[in-house]
């Protein structure tokens, strides 16, 4: 190589070189990404400043935090952040305890019987959501659904009920099946995480004469901690992405009581007409999201 | 002690055999859908339900297939309406009418597949440049990643449909595709496993005088495969699910992914759940029979996601 | 400073990657190119903007001596589903007809639904492609997409020989408030209500209809979904209100129960506050066996009656009556027989919901396609040989008077009979078309949602005429 140069120079030429193909390599994701993530959330931002319609001769009208200070006095748009919120608080924990304790159960049984289970909690994932909810309409159906005829057999209902069409079930209903479909991956996650803990530190806990519950909050809990961290961020990612769920079974209703943040930006842009108030929704609930993960992120580097 | 082993013995029965019930009720879904798409209206409407079918009928699936009907393949390039001189889209067709519910399963895998592929490619890429490469902008791009990849996609909606409409990619598979590919996690996922290449056999690739490319390929690609598998898989379960996307982006009949189809059946037959059922048993089918088969790589591929990411 | 000349790099790479992809992608012209074959306007012979409406009837002349038309495009057609219009089979034969009379045009059809429909055709229409030619009534064209400038000016339809036949109370429903008509009407019918028959007769409640008129009054209807309530049978009836599929069921029963409006007279305010409306849904809450349903929709409904569930519809017209997709013609799927009825009224006078549909072109700015959709439209709903299988195909009624016997020979003409006998002529006013209705229907079903769900009555439907008021001021 250029053996003349001297060294400050010549680290120029490699600092360039190494800028260079960093950059070549990045360039075909990072068309997609720009493209499709990061100029729409720009866009996004921009545009809910403005009163934004459909319609040829609609203009946009620059209107400032308008959008954003209505957005306090709505009270669908609270009820929905208020039904998200629900909907994360509840069905986080819940999918996180219920597939540590099913992986606990399972993650020691011989082979094929463990893959059997594992397998079988995966099935609602890999079916996919939309043939998932289909059935589970069919399932809570008010009248010919399985839910009020086996309700009714076993004498724990007296009289049909709708469920989704009642305020005081829908959003239920609705948590229940996005925790059917949320659990197979976490315990996917907990059987491997489980099985890699090293069994001579539970045996030597075991000599000591430490309990089941001992050994597992004592050795096996502070191990599994990443894999915990991980399913949190997932999981609260997944359930403020539901929508599907709610398009197809409720559209929001009774009465808005299973809206979703998601949902409502949809509404508003397609059944209001209202792109900028949609928007301003969209920032909004980025920002919550981004203060969660920051949070859930800052947990993890004090772990 | 003695008993402390004893209560442990008894407590694991009862879980088993509480996780059995679990496993039933988990798998009863799917039961439900296959077996009602092979009953009759009257099962299906009937207030106090078949837990078997009596009677099997292919009814359900006459029915879904004697719907629309679409050429079995259709491919058009995007962007190259931007090229001909009329301004017309450059469009592929190939292979026999079929009912569209069977093109819709053809245009499913083939939007899997093709987000698939172009995300391995391009984060494995784009990874590896991200862990191993010093360059400007790196730590400010990395914190782009790590923000936008907590963003759901329903935030960007309207721009990400009107970006499309003008370039002229609404309503083409391509649509879905593209925001797929751009999603950051797969670029995050790649940098933490190129991460474990070590520097010195870089450093030895260069000094023998290979170039990036052929760096890149020999040395990165081999010790980065299972990550390569894992992210595979996590795309193509998550493009194959996905519905928010498909439903804003496509609207043809003829363009429509088998998510899009049944929800298109249910809306328009809203109380025919035979009809549903079947639709949904042909969605559900291939990508268990997929997952079945390949159950091992899946799991590990989701383990091994969860220990980088 | 070394940090930030690095941000401001990353900044003006990634500004670069956009502006050159926004550079590549922009589309310099509005008009979203569809899968259509050349298209150059010249050589289309029958384009002259300035002249359309000779332009239309030079058409019709040129079809009627049989000859065939060189028109050249390729234009989307999209249905929701009136009658056998969201039926493949039909529709095809239907364009087969016009493509013997056009065989340059290519029409392409979608089939949407009442569901999800309008939401399909907003998205297209942000995503820059709209259908040409779009069939529904004019609450969507003229009332919505009309309102916002989407749509092309029909008038020159309304000025051929046909089009001057069109009933005034039609043509005036496709007028928008800007005077243009966004609507050319094909069919129409009156929605009415149905009950089954063999329940009513089980729980000896066929003494409170009148069997002839096919009317009730207010307190025998009540009395009877009491009777057949008591008889053992807990659904009745359903208010459904999960979405706006088949509203105008839900809003005719209250509407006529105590002979209100929903509307003033002049279609530009909601009056649904008025004391005879409340008293309506009060009466209909407190009533044993109607449920209001947040669960299912007006076609679910009707799914529900067919199966014997319910043992009225609200959701009933002529279509339905003659239906036979799942068993025969006004029977229900155990062979129960239909009655189809007038909606119950206190002063012996119901007014009936009409349904107007027809065809609305979306401005796509070409010219050669919008020509191409007017005289597909032409073709469908003014042509002499082919208008009575167009509206056959809805099974619905003619919008012309010298229109008649389109049913004759037909197994469903004696039905078809007694609907325009005694159904046609309750035919109310066609109100659907007051500014902000889109917005108005959602709030309809939340409305009665809530009072479903124990809101109290007055307040809601307060807070649904002031939100529905307001849409109707935004509307403008």
């Amino acid at each position: 190589m250029a053996r003349s140069s001297n060294l400050s120079s010549r680290s120029k030429v490699l600092v360039r070189r190494e800028t260079r193909s960093a950059y070549l390599f990045l360039l075909p994701n990072m068309v997609f990404f720009i493209g499709f993530v990061v100029i729409p959330m720009i866009l996004c931002i921009y545009t809910s400043f403005f009163d934004s319609t459909m319609g040829k001769d609609a203009k946009d009208i620059f209107i400032g935090f308008k959008n954003y200070a209505e957005l306090w006095k709505d009270k669908i748009f609270l009820r929905s952040l208020k039904n998200t919120f629900v909907i994360v608080i509840v069905s986080v924990p819940a999918v996180c305890i219920f597939s540590l304790w099913v992986s606990a159960v399972i993650y020691k049984l011989k082979g094929p019987i463990l893959s059997t289970f594992r397998c079988v909690f995966y099935l609602p994932v890999v079916t996919g959501s939309v043939a998932v909810t289909v059935v589970w309409k069919w399932m809570y159906n008010n009248y010919y659904g399985i839910f009020n005829y086996v309700g009714k057999g076993l004498g724990l209902i007296d009289k049909n009920i709708n469920w989704l069409g009642d305020e005081r079930f829908a959003l239920w209903c609705i948590i229940l099946i996005l925790f059917t479909t949320s659990v197979g991956q976490p315990i996917v996650l907990y059987v491997s995480a489980l099985g890699n803990v090293d069994t001579s530190l539970v045996e030597a806990s075991e000599v000591d004469g430490a309990t089941h519950f001992q050994q597992f909050w004592k050795i096996k809990w502070p191990l599994i901690m990443p894999t915990t961290l991980y399913i949190l961020v997932i999981t609260t990612i997944n359930s403020f992405q539901c929508f599907a769920l709610i398009q197809l079974l409720t559209s929001g209703g009774p009465n808005h009581s299973t809206d979703t943040v998601m949902y409502y930006i949809y509404y508003s842009a397609f059944k209001l007409y209202r792109y900028g108030y949609g928007n301003a929704m969209g920032v909004v609930l980025a920002i919550f999201i981004a203060l969660l993960s920051a949070l859930q992120f800052k947990l993890a580097k004090e772990k | 002690m003695n008993s402390d082993v004893k209560r442990t013995g008894i407590y694991k029965t009862i879980s088993l055999i509480i996780l059995v019930i679990l496993a039933i009720l988990f798998a009863f879904p799917l039961y439900w859908i296959v077996t009602g798409a092979f009953k009759t209206a009257a099962s299906i409407n009937a207030t106090s339900p078949d837990w078997f079918p009596k009677e099997w009928v292919l009814d359900n699936f006459r029915k879904l297939f004697s719907k629309q009907t679409a050429p079995l393949w259709e491919l058009g390039i995007p962007f190259s309406s931007k090229f001909t001189e009329d301004g017309n889209p450059i469009i592929f067709t190939a292979g026999p009418v079929v009912p569209a519910a069977i093109r819709w399963l053809v245009n499913t895998v083939f939007m899997a597949v093709m987000a698939m592929v172009l995300t391995c490619i391009t984060a494995a890429m784009a990874g590896y440049a991200l862990a191993k490469k010093r360059f400007k902008g790196q730590h400010l791009l990395f914190t782009l990643i790590v923000c936008a990849m907590a963003l759901p996609k329903q935030v960007i909606l309207i721009p990400l449909l009107r970006e499309m409409s003008s370039l002229s990619l609404y309503n083409t598979i391509w649509a879905v595709i593209f925001p797929t590919v751009g999603w950051p996690f797969g670029v995050f996922l790649m940098k933490q496993f190129s991460e474990g290449v070590p520097g010195e056999m870089l450093e030895a690739a260069r000094i023998d005088g290979a170039g990036e490319a052929k760096t890149f390929i020999n040395i990165v690609l081999p010790m980065i495969k299972p990550g390569i598998g894992a992210l595979a898989i996590f795309t193509f379960i998550n493009s194959w699910n996905d519905y928010f996307m498909q439903l804003i982006m496509l609207n043809s009949t003829s363009k429509l992914t088998i998510s899009l189809g049944i929800a298109k059946l249910q809306a328009e037959n809203s109380t025919d759940f035979g009809l549903i059922m079947a639709g949904a048993t042909l969605a559900a089918v291939p990508i268990i029979a997929i997952f079945i088969a390949f159950q091992k790589y899946f799991t590990q591929g989701i383990a091994m996601g969860a220990v980088k990411g | 400073m070394k940090k930030v000349t690095k941000k401001l790099m990353a900044l003006g790479l990634s500004t670069a990657m956009a502006l050159s992809l926004v550079a590549c992608g922009s589309s310099p012209e509005p008009a979203q190119t569809q899968e259509a074959p050349a298209k150059e306007p010249e050589t289309a012979p029958a384009t002259e903007p300035e002249a359309p409406a000779d332009n239309a009837a030079a058409d019709t002349a040129e079809s009627t001596e049989g000859s065939t038309s060189d028109l050249n495009a390729s234009i989307t057609l999209w249905t929701y589903p009136i009658g056998n219009w969201g039926d493949s089979a039909t529709v095809d034969s239907l364009i087969a007809s016009f493509n013997a009379a056009y065989p340059g045009v290519t029409v392409t059809v979608e089939y949407l639904d009442y569901t999800n429909g309008d939401d399909q055709v907003n998205t297209a229409i942000e995503g820059g492609q709209a259908p040409d030619i779009v069939m529904e009534g004019p609450e969507r064209l003229v009332a919505n997409w009309g309102a916002r400038g989407l749509m092309v000016d029909l008038s020159d339809l309304f000025a051929t020989e046909a089009g001057g036949e069109i009933y005034d109370s039609v043509e005036s429903a496709c007028k928008g408030a800007d005077g243009k008509y966004y609507e050319y009407p094909l069919c129409m019918v009156a929605h009415c209500m149905a009950i089954n028959q063999n329940i009513f007769e089980a729980a000896d409640a066929m003494q409170y209809l009148d069997v002839e008129n096919h009317t009730w009054t207010t307190e025998n209807f009540l009395k009877a979904v009491q009777a057949v309530y008591d008889s053992g049978h807990e659904n009745v009836a359903a208010i459904y209100c999960s979405g706006q599929g088949g509203d105008q069921g839900t809003r005719a029963i209250i509407n006529n129960l105590y002979s209100s409006t929903f509307t003033n007279a002049e279609h530009t305010a909601y009056t649904a506050d008025t004391p005879e409306n409340i008293k309506a849904l009060e009466t209909l809450y407190a009533q044993d066996g109607i449920n209001f349903d947040a669960s299912i929709n007006g076609g679910e409904e009707i799914t529900l009656f067919r199966n014997g569930t319910l043992a009225m519809s609200f959701c009933w017209n002529a279509a339905q009556q003659t239906n036979t997709d799942n068993a025969a013609a006004g029977t229900t799927n155990n062979g129960d027989t239909i009655l189809p009825m007038l909606f119950p009224s206190d002063d012996g006078k119901t007014e009936l919901c009409g349904g107007i549909w027809g065809f609305g072109i979306f401005d796509n700015g070409d010219q050669a396609k919008i020509d191409a959709a007017k005289a597909f439209i032409d073709f469908i709903c003014n042509e002499p040989s082919q208008v009575k299988e167009s509206v056959k195909a809805s099974t619905y009624f003619p919008v012309r008077p010298t229109l008649t016997g389109i049913y004759d020979g037909m197994e469903t003409a004696e039905t078809m009979d007694m609907f325009s006998t005694y159904f046609m002529p309750s035919m109310g006013d066609y109100y659907q078309v007051v500014p902000g209705w889109a917005e108005a229907r959602t709030e309809w079903w939340n409305m009665l949602q809530r009072i479903g769900t124990g809101g109290d009555v007055t307040t809601e439907v307060g807070t649904f005429v002031t939100n529905a008021n307001t849409a109707a001021g935004a509307g403008n």
